[in-house]
């Protein structure tokens, strides 16, 4: 009879554990001057980030229902609304199970950033800055800094042109960039913790001619480059997404400190 | 001294009675050169009095016609509430003939639906973005009065909607497209459409109205090579297209999908230009616009053969035709109609009126590969990516596009033109080369004394290098099999290998 | 155990229970803000939460103290509110402005503010909390905002009603000491709507 209890008691905490075994981190040296596409007006185009934790790949299906199944409150249905809307993990089987059409291993998507936050929270990491996510997906296979190459633009856009109507691949296919992360590129959008940092107007004709007021201290923030489309694309998909809002090809991955990082 | 001072007098005089008469002959003409049949020479007042206070009546449901139709006329009389749905779905649909492209949509559509409305309506317009979709969007109305043209407040994820209202205070056919960074990407891939706002008492009536939209699409793949084709952001910087279009593909207005109309009709024209780079220099081959709402703007001249369409733009021809025949709607920067496929067809029918017109049907020239259903090449394109093409289906292919191509000049009957062009039908030289042989000469052209069943030639032949190499396969195939030529077959691999050992001439495309 | 103990035993554990019922407020509805679980604290150095807001409408905006440009126009905005409600309004509302640099902005620094800006606390509370909970309230809120390297904010200005319970009922981004009249009917409609009980 007290048995079983603590049976389910364990249960969440081996898939806990299953999870955290699964997740892997790539170390991503830091650089005090990235140049960045964000045209920041108190900077110089460039901003310092910390070496910094990255996982290798995004949060899957499996590694979430691992999650919802610890925490009750974010589970679907029990979630409360104003941190996750209606569509809140709704290619699920059900609240705690899968189903047909959300592979174990395919990443995780229908989540709001709040659900995304609360996860990375829960094993103790936290959701990548927009610069430090910049600054690790400017790499390719050989190569930390990649955004020079056409070809660099070319395979970033060409996911982008394609409509999200197939099924997604699971994560971690193909080869790894130069630090051993996959799947910057070419799978998932992905949550920041800063997303509603980039005060960029979402009608990219307005860079410069910012509403002054509404933007407290500066104007609203402009793109350095633009001739960088990729960055540029993922930067108005951010921009127009609310903390609440899930879509069919958003999901996340986390980031960690370095103790005694310095940039 | 009286005599100076009164002709001084006299001379000032004139001088002010000349320049009096110089000023009314200068009134004179401007009013004969102010265009015939316009507004008075006071304007409508714009937006200042595009006000006619509040909707009226029950809200009412705007109708959105998919290309190359258009809604009704409103036959409002006061102003009303109009409200809008419109989707955009991404999606991959047919560029040209066995070649596809990924199109972001305003209602699963290039140009994407048509919204009529009167002026001094309000209207409600919900934008969805379909959960499919990759990209955020938004879009921009040409007819909006506020910021952005409604862009910033229609800014809407994927799977989910944004909605705002507007005044529709200007009169006129306005572009809308979607704003979202980077601009031009989005609008290279078709977010582009017209809506159109009435002037109060409404446009003279037509017998047939049709929705033309002109865009410029750039790949990373050459015009017409089958398969999917990539969208290329250098070229599109360069304002170099692979395609220059009518309503999205090269077939949107061909074949049985050609704009139709009667003898006795009058016709008219709703054209936008979506750019997102190139203005277009409108012309319709064989017709001439009797109006032309220059810019979708108010006034209309008249008796117009060609007339620009800036990237952004729009504007509205009438037109009445009066003897029947396919006429040919091209951007007169020819090049791009017939080398990138700006060009679309009005087939009109009914019966002829010689005293008008007494000519052939302007058919074989312009019209040959067009007209003549290139479905052929479809499924011949369709076989080879599976691996199964077969003799027969490189033969129809190969005769679609022979038509139009080679039978300008070797004629459909293949006999040539005594003296000129050699025949292709039972030719004593065919059968005396092998392939490789008649692929270079395909590829590179033909120059100087060829004797061809008894009789010589000297002539030149052009380079026919930007036919892709499935194409000279299908052709030369059929010419191969056609006309007691003895058959054979010729694989596209076999003209890649003949294109890549052979120095091209000089002008050859590729 | 005897029947009468057994009795008194359940009688004694329903009015545990019943107890408890009337004692415990019924859940916060699943669209309020208040479900952020957010540790606060205010310009009297006092602890509290969200959730303990509860009770009466709350015009709620984020700020910071060393802001130059924009943020006493919000304090200017909140007060033209303020001043456009009568005394019984006044009674029944709550003024929440919440730092968006908690490293900074100490007791101390808000307690400045309020004092400076005469700012009465029986009705403004000037808050702080984690970095963490200020992102989090922010996005409930609909408010956007970067650090910059010099210390300073960009920021999105919004003034946001609250009714009883956390929901949102209104947001407004006009600023200044004329309120703006959409907002301020529907700060009015909310005060005029009989108490939410427990």
């Amino acid at each position: 009879m007290l048995a079983l209890p603590l049976v389910l008691y364990a249960l969440p905490a081996l898939g806990h554990a299953a999870a955290d075994a699964e997740a892997q981190w790539a170390r991503i040296p830091g650089d005090a001057a990235f140049a960045t596409v964000l045209r920041y007006e108190d900077g110089d185009g460039t901003v310092a980030v910390r070496p910094f934790e990255l996982m290798t790949r995004p949060v899957t299906n499996a590694d979430f229902l691992a999650f919802v199944t610890r925490r009750p409150e974010w589970r679907r249905g029990d979630v409360a609304p104003v941190f996750a809307e209606a569509r809140y993990l709704e290619h699920w089987g059900g609240p705690l199970r899968l189903g047909a059409q959300a592979r174990p291993r395919q990443p995780v998507t229908h989540v709001s950033w709040f659900a995304a936050s609360a996860y990375c929270e829960s094993i103790g990491a936290r959701l990548p800055t927009w610069a430090e996510w910049e600054l690790a997906a400017a790499a390719d296979e050989t190569r930390p800094d990649a955004r020079d190459d056409p070809a660099w633009r070319e395979r970033i856009l060409g996911w982008y042109s394609k409509p999200s109507s197939d099924a997604l691949p699971d994560v971690g296919q193909g080869t790894a960039d130069v630090h051993g992360i996959h799947d910057l590129h070419g799978l998932v959008w992905e949550w920041v913790e800063d997303y509603a940092a980039m005060l960029v107007s979402a009608d990219n004709r307005q860079q410069s001619d910012p509403d002054r007021l509404q933007f407290c201290g500066a104007g609203a923030l402009s793109t350095e480059d633009r001739g960088n489309y990729p960055v540029l694309m993922r930067i108005a998909m951010l921009s127009a997404l609310e903390a609440d809002d899930t879509t069919a090809n958003l999901g996340f991955r986390c980031a960690r400190d370095i103790e005694g990082g310095t940039p | 001294m009286k005599r100076l001072s009164s002709l001084a007098c006299l001379s000032f005089c004139a001088a002010f009675l000349l320049a009096g008469c110089s000023e009314h002959a200068s009134n004179g003409t401007a009013n004969a050169a102010s265009p015939v049949g316009t507004a008075p020479a006071t304007d409508t007042g714009g937006s200042r009095k595009g006000d006619f206070g509040p909707p009226q009546g029950e809200p009412v449901e705007a109708v959105l016609t998919s290309p190359p139709n258009v809604p009704p006329p409103t036959g409002r009389t006061a102003p009303a509430k109009v409200i809008v749905n419109l989707e955009v779905i991404e999606k991959e649909m047919p560029i040209a003939e066995g070649a596809t492209y990924t199109f972001w949509t305003f209602g699963g559509t290039v140009p994407g639906s048509f919204i009529r409305v009167r002026q001094g309506d309000t209207v409600e317009f919900h934008l969805h973005n379909h959960p499919d979709s990759k990209m955020p969007h938004n879009i921009d109305l040409h007819g909006v009065t506020g910021p952005g043209g409604g862009a910033a407040s229609s800014f809407t994820a994927p799977g989910h909607s944004s909605r705002f209202t507007f005044k529709a205070l200007n009169q006129g056919l306005y572009v809308y497209h979607c704003a979202t960074a980077p601009v031009g990407m989005h609008v290279a891939n078709g977010m582009y459409g017209l809506i159109l706002v009435e002037p109060p008492e409404g446009l003279p009536k037509v017998d047939r109205e049709y929705y033309v939209m002109q865009g410029d699409f750039y790949t990373t793949t050459k015009y017409r090579e089958k398969g999917y084709a990539p969208f290329d952001m250098q070229k599109a910087i360069d304002e170099n297209p692979t395609y220059v279009l009518f309503n999205g593909a090269e077939t949107a207005l061909t074949g049985n999908r050609a704009l139709t109309a009667n003898v006795g009709e009058s016709v008219r024209l709703y054209v936008g230009n979506g750019g997102p780079n190139l203005v277009s220099s409108f012309h319709v081959i064989g017709e001439i616009f009797d109006k032309v709402w220059y810019e979708g703007g108010t006034r209309y001249q008249e008796n117009v053969q060609t007339t620009l369409v800036p990237a952004g733009g729009a504007m509205i021809a009438d037109f009445h035709v009066e003897v029947p025949g396919s006429y040919v709607l091209v951007d007169h920067s020819i090049f791009r109609a017939f080398n990138k496929g700006a060009l679309g067809i009005l087939k009109v029918e009914g019966p002829e009126n010689l005293a008008i017109y007494s000519g052939k049907e302007v058919d074989s020239v312009y019209l040959g590969d067009k007209v003549a259903s290139l479905a052929p090449v479809q499924t011949a394109a369709t076989s080879a990516a599976a691996g199964t093409l077969s003799l027969e289906e490189q033969v129809d292919a190969g005769r679609a596009l022979y038509t139009g191509t080679c039978s300008v000049c070797h004629q459909d009957s293949g006999a040539g033109m005594p003296g000129v062009f050699p025949p292709l039908a039972k030719s004593d030289y065919l059968a005396a080369h092998d392939d490789e042989r008649i692929i270079r000469i395909v590829l590179n052209g033909l120059t100087g004394p060829v004797k061809v069943n008894g009789q010589d030639y000297d002539s030149v032949m052009p380079p026919m290098s930007q036919l892709t190499d499935d194409e000279v396969a299908n052709i030369l195939t059929f010419v191969r099999n056609s006309w007691d030529n003895g058959g054979g077959r010729i694989a596209k691999d076999k003209v890649a290998e003949v294109r890549a050992a052979t120095p091209r001439a000089e002008g050859a495309a590729h | 155990m005897n029947p009468a103990s057994r009795t008194l035993l359940v009688v004694l554990l329903a009015c545990a229970s019943a107890l408890a019922a009337a004692v415990q407020p019924s859940a916060l509805p699943g669209d309020s803000v208040y479900r952020l679980d957010a540790a606060m604290s205010d310009q009297s150095g006092n602890d509290f939460t969200l959730a303990q807001r509860r009770g009466k409408p709350q015009i709620v905006a984020m700020f910071y103290t060393s802001c130059r440009y924009v943020c006493p126009l919000i304090i200017d905005s909140v007060k033209g509110i303020e001043r456009a409600l009568n005394d019984g309004e006044r009674a029944r509302i709550g003024f929440l402005l919440v730092s968006f640099d908690p490293a900074r902005d100490d007791t101390a620094a808000l307690r400045s503010v309020a004092d400076k800006r005469r700012l009465d606390p029986a009705r403004w509370t000037l808050a702080r909390t984690g970095e963490a909970d200020v992102r989090r309230l922010a996005a409930l809120l609909g408010v956007r905002y970067r650090a910059l390297q010099d210390g300073e904010f960009n920021h999105t200005s919004a003034l946001v009603l609250l009714d009883a319970d956390g929901r949102k009922l209104a947001s407004s981004s006009r600023l200044g000491s004329v309120p703006d009249p959409a907002f301020l009917a529907a700060v009015k409609a909310a005060l005029a709507a009989p108490p939410a009980s427990p």
